[in-house]
């Protein structure tokens, strides 16, 4: 069939017009930002314009349902002058840095463990992971009545063991409630640590492990100078995600002690929600809460140092 | 021209009357379908039929009186004040509010002044109780009328008091001290909260406090006054308190903890509200019959009790204020607010005098200290009056953990300092 | 062939460590299972050893499924978290695909941005986010969490993904273009089929992390009828200073054993998904 000659022009025109469109799409970086702009359009909206009015109201004197009146940095001034600040501060520190290494080293033997071949292995991954998906409130209840020195299981143990009656008490002593609030982040994102991690160990090709063993290479050897370098990427990935959400804890110590004792396990977000929703000073709860993101990033940037560090 | 649009044909009459009279009709029917509602905020009652009240005697009589609908809104017990926050800050979604301890003081500017109701209700029913006023008077205004209060009380047990030879509850707290050593020894120990919760703790350490005279501010609301020699003698009685009758646990105790030891039969004497008791005589009656509640102890300068108050404020944004405000005086009256108060038993315990003999006080005669406790019940802060700085204090717990501290081993003079010097600090644009 | 000797090798080797994990993992949901089906009296006495249940009840459990809108709430944590990992599966792809597989002006600083937004906690934003929610009069309503918490869960989807997406092979793509596909052809015809277990795994996690979230639920839902399983057991089954213990264990249980067989069933695909996408990041 052919064409009519009188028609060739029209033709040639239209598909001028119509390749030029999609030529332009197909542009790498028209698609990409246009791909982009609904994603970057919600986290401006919810994300960022909340960060800059969260800065604009750490700069406010701003009590509940009252007007705000612009009072610079007089807030975070309050800040460093309140004893209860900077014992939220090293509470924050200390919480997130010896659970984060309690997660690693345990992540890392529960990811050795399981590396290897037996029955049932998919029902106890699963089992494992519980900890993990169990609404952290609910759980929290649990070690609330766990904790109990009359109740406690490791309690009756230490005094049938000779301890003094009670035993520990595990909630009421500073030091302690610190060591419990560890330990039940620690059960809880442990699981998590080791599922991932043992994702990274089945990718290790065994014919690393295999050339290393017939050069002699012993089992201690073979983990540090195969295994742990391999690993390195997603340790860095899991831990990072781990200190982001430790530090920025909220629920366990809100349930289990609210901030007690005396501010013993106090953290940035239960102080800045006690400031912002008990005294209803917004601006300095905001205050308090920013704070975190100097802490935040020198932490995630310390990590990174030492990670890439070779 | 028919007939029958000549108006002055008797038919034709007819018709245009009817129309006209449809006409008057219709436009009356519009305004009384666009009936107005009230929408009250309250907080889920620890006592079911109290809500229910509302909701199925009280909300029906006023509609049939007025033709105005009550619309109860309850929200959960701890979500006030977050709940108050939205209404206020976005203007609307309710008329009426109830508040807790600190909503009054934080949202006084958005509460309608209703001091002359509240003159009245006073006047026709024997006159308000302080502590009501203390409750409410904002720059001394009337924010919101007084409601009741809900009393923290000692809760002791009868039968191990008894057996170190104690009928009556002790009446001063170094008569209690002693006690609690002895029933220590027997394995019956004291467990009074001294962590962070929201209710158990302010309920004896502020009256602690103040019983010994000490106080955190002067009643010019400016003056940091902590750092006194009356505020060291309540810290190093509490210190000796703790270590000779306590429980260790006690400083990570939360609001819950009491109740659970108390059922668990782990201690013989705490401070609390009405929820031991009354969880007590339905799950646990063999404890519930050996269970007592007394007014807190007298020190060298008084007894005192916190005061809990639970109030109620029209927003001043409301669309039906004055509606809001006939409403308000209609429950206040003796009819609906003497069944309101008696359907809960006295766990609402009324801030005017008027209701000092009701019947409702027979009903759980160990209820009958919490009417005591009104005369001499105020707000953390006290002396001062109701402020946001109160608010600040209370949230960052500056006398509980100043007494928890000392409990925990730091020095008096140092727990002190560090109350004053927080105090300094949140009181500094007072 | 297990010899006697490997036999008690195997054992020690594995099982003794796994079981060591495994009880450390479970012994909290042992504890809540006996707590759920005791009746108080046994659950408040002392002298009694508290891991062994005398008279079993489930009077809890239908207490808990009757007299308290769990249910409810757990209709609404499951709407709100498919919803919202849907959300954020779709908007991190829209953001991971051209980061993966793009080259463009602006590219590593989108990359930063992104790791950015990560060091924005939630506790920082939930003020102004309140500010909004109560603005946009979405307050008490499911919108309000369904909004929120993509916020968090967009940058951790659009990193994951990002990884997954950088460690399919190009050789698929690349013959499509060459066919004459249009890029958006190509990334939906050919590539997102590719990227199932990069999807599970991603969306798992979410699903996880949006079924936990407390404080924007704690703030924005306050009616019993909107709330979240977690705001809602804290909110109701506890009335002040008492704890309904009993129904709180069972609504625990009640509350991830079906999230737990959900996980089981896609262990494998989460793990698949995580291997290719961290390795290669």
């Amino acid at each position: 069939m052919t064409i009519a000659s009188d028609r060739l022009p029209v033709l040639a025109q239209a598909a001028r017009r119509r390749v030029p469109l999609a030529v332009l799409l197909d542009r790498q970086g028209v698609f990409s930002w246009l791909m982009m702009a609904l994603p970057l359009a919600f986290l401006a909206a919810l994300v960022g314009y909340p960060f800059f009015y969260g800065i604009l109201l750490s700069l406010q004197d701003r009590p509940v349902a009252r007007a705000g009146t612009f009072v610079g940095l007089k807030n975070f001034l309050t800040d460093l002058h309140d004893p209860i600040f900077w014992q939220v501060a090293i509470n924050t520190f200390v919480y997130t840095g010896v659970a984060t290494l309690l997660k690693m080293v345990g992540g890392l033997g529960l990811a050795l463990a399981m590396n290897q071949h037996f029955r049932m292995k998919n029902l106890v991954r699963a089992l494992l992971l519980l900890p993990f998906i169990v609404p952290t409130v609910l759980s929290t209840v649990a070690w609330l009545w766990m904790l109990d020195p009359a109740f406690s299981v490791v309690n009756r143990l230490m005094v049938a063991l000779g301890w003094p009656k009670p035993g520990p008490s595990w909630l009421g002593d500073p030091t302690l409630a610190m060591v419990s609030i560890i330990i039940i982040n620690t059960w809880r994102g442990l699981p998590f640590y080791g599922i991932t991690l043992l994702a990274g160990l089945q990718t290790v090709p065994q014919e690393l492990y295999e050339a290393a063993a017939i050069d002699g290479a012993g089992g201690w050897h073979r983990f540090r100078f195969i295994t742990l370098p391999l690993l390195r990427p997603i340790i860095l990935i899991v831990t990072l995600f781990s200190v982001i959400f430790t530090f920025a804890d909220f629920q366990l110590v809100y349930v289990l002690t609210h901030g007690g004792p005396q501010n013993a396990t106090n953290l940035f977000a239960t102080y800045a929600f006690d400031l912002a929703m008990g005294a209803g000073q917004l601006g300095l709860g905001a205050s308090v809460a920013l704070a975190m993101l100097p802490a935040l990033a020198l932490l995630i940037v310390a990590l990174t140092i030492y990670m890439r560090r070779d | 021209m028919s007939a029958t649009h000549h108006p002055t044909t008797r038919r034709g009459f007819l018709k245009v009357a009817a129309a006209g009279t449809a006409a008057a009709l219709s436009r009356a029917v519009p305004a009384a379908a666009a009936e107005k509602t009230i929408t009250i905020l309250h907080e889920s009652s620890f006592i079911k039929p109290f809500d229910e009240y509302v909701v199925n005697t009280l909300a029906p009589a006023y509609e049939k009186e007025t033709g105005i609908k009550i619309n109860y809104e309850v929200t959960s017990v701890g979500s006030l004040p977050t709940r108050i926050s939205t209404i206020a800050e976005t203007g609307s979604g309710a008329d009426i509010t109830m508040n807790g301890l600190l909503q009054v003081i934080q949202f006084a500017d958005r509460y309608l002044d209703v001091g002359d109701m509240a003159e009245e209700i006073g006047k026709a029913q024997g006159g308000w109780y302080d502590a009501g006023r203390e409750a409410v008077l904002v720059d001394g205004k009337w924010k919101a009328l007084p409601f009741s209060n809900i009393g923290q009380l000692m809760n002791w047990r009868t039968d191990w008091f008894a057996e170190v030879g104690v009928k009556n509850f002790p009446e001063t707290w170094e008569e209690l001290h002693a006690v609690g050593k002895k029933l220590k020894a027997k394995d019956h120990p004291f467990g009074f909260e001294l962590g962070h919760g929201f209710g158990d703790n302010h309920g004896w350490l502020y009256p602690l406090l103040w019983s010994y005279g000490g106080s955190e501010v002067a009643s010019d609301g400016k003056t940091v006054v902590i750092d006194s020699d009356e505020t060291a003698r309540a810290v190093d009685f509490c210190r000796a308190f703790f270590k000779d009758t306590m429980l260790d646990d006690v400083l990570g105790w939360t609001d819950v903890s009491n109740n659970k030891a108390w059922m668990s039969e782990q201690i013989s004497c705490t401070n609390n509200a009405e929820s031991i008791l009354w969880f007590a005589k339905r799950e646990f009656p063999e404890i519930g019959k050996v269970t007592d509640q007394a007014m807190n102890p007298a020190g060298p300068k008084g007894r005192f009790h916190l005061l809990n108050s639970i109030s109620h404020s029209i927003f001043s944004f409301s669309p039906v204020r004055e509606e809001a405000r006939a409403f308000m005086r209609w429950l206040m009256q003796p009819n609906q607010l003497g069944g309101w108060y008696a359907i809960a038993d006295s766990y609402y315990q009324p801030l005017l005098h008027g209701y000092d003999n009701a019947p409702m006080w027979n009903v759980e005669p160990r209820n009958l200290p919490y009417r005591e406790a009104l005369a001499n019940a105020h707000l953390p802060g006290w002396p001062a009056p109701a402020s946001r700085q109160l608010a600040e204090s209370v949230a960052k717990y500056v006398v509980i953990d100043m007494f928890a501290k000392a409990c925990a081993g730091a020095s008096t003079r140092e727990v002190i300092k560090t109350a004053e010097a927080q105090l300094k600090g949140i009181y500094r644009s007072a | 062939m297990v010899t006697g000797h490997g036999r008690l090798q195997h054992v020690v080797r594995v099982w003794l460590p796994v079981g060591f994990f495994l009880l450390v993992a479970l012994f909290p949901f042992y504890w809540m299972a006996i707590t759920s089906i005791k009746p108080n009296a046994e659950l408040y006495n002392r002298n009694v050893m508290p891991l062994i249940v005398h008279a079993p009840t489930l009077k809890h459990y239908v207490d808990l499924l009757t007299k308290s809108s769990f249910l409810l709430w757990t209709w609404n944590t499951m709407l709100v978290a498919v919803v919202a990992t849907a959300i954020s599966l779709i908007l991190g792809t829209m953001l991971a695909y051209p980061l993966a597989r793009m080259r463009f002006a602006g590219a590593s600083l989108i990359a930063m941005t992104i790791a950015a937004i990560y060091l924005v906690p939630q506790p920082l934003l939930f003020i102004p986010l309140a500010d909004i929610i109560n603005r946009l009069n979405l307050g008490n309503t499911l919108t309000s969490v369904i909004l929120t918490y993509p916020t968090m869960l967009v940058p951790f989807c659009a990193w994951l993904l990002l990884g997954y997406f950088k460690s399919v092979p190009r050789e698929l793509e690349e013959a499509a273009r060459i066919d004459g596909a249009s890029r958006v052809q190509t990334m939906r015809m050919i590539f997102l089929p590719l990227c199932t277990p990069g999807f599970i795994s991603a969306g798992i996690f979410a699903f996880t992390l949006s079924q936990n979230e407390f404080l924007y639920a704690l703030i924005f839902l306050t009616k019993s009828t909107v709330r979240t399983v977690p705001v809602g057991v804290i909110a109701e089954l506890i009335r002040g200073d008492v704890f309904y213990w009993g129904q709180l264990m069972a609504g625990a249980l009640l509350g991830s054993i079906p999230v737990a067989l959900i996980y089981s069933f896609f262990v494998e695909h989460y793990v698949a998904g995580l291997t290719a996408g961290s390795v290669k990041a």
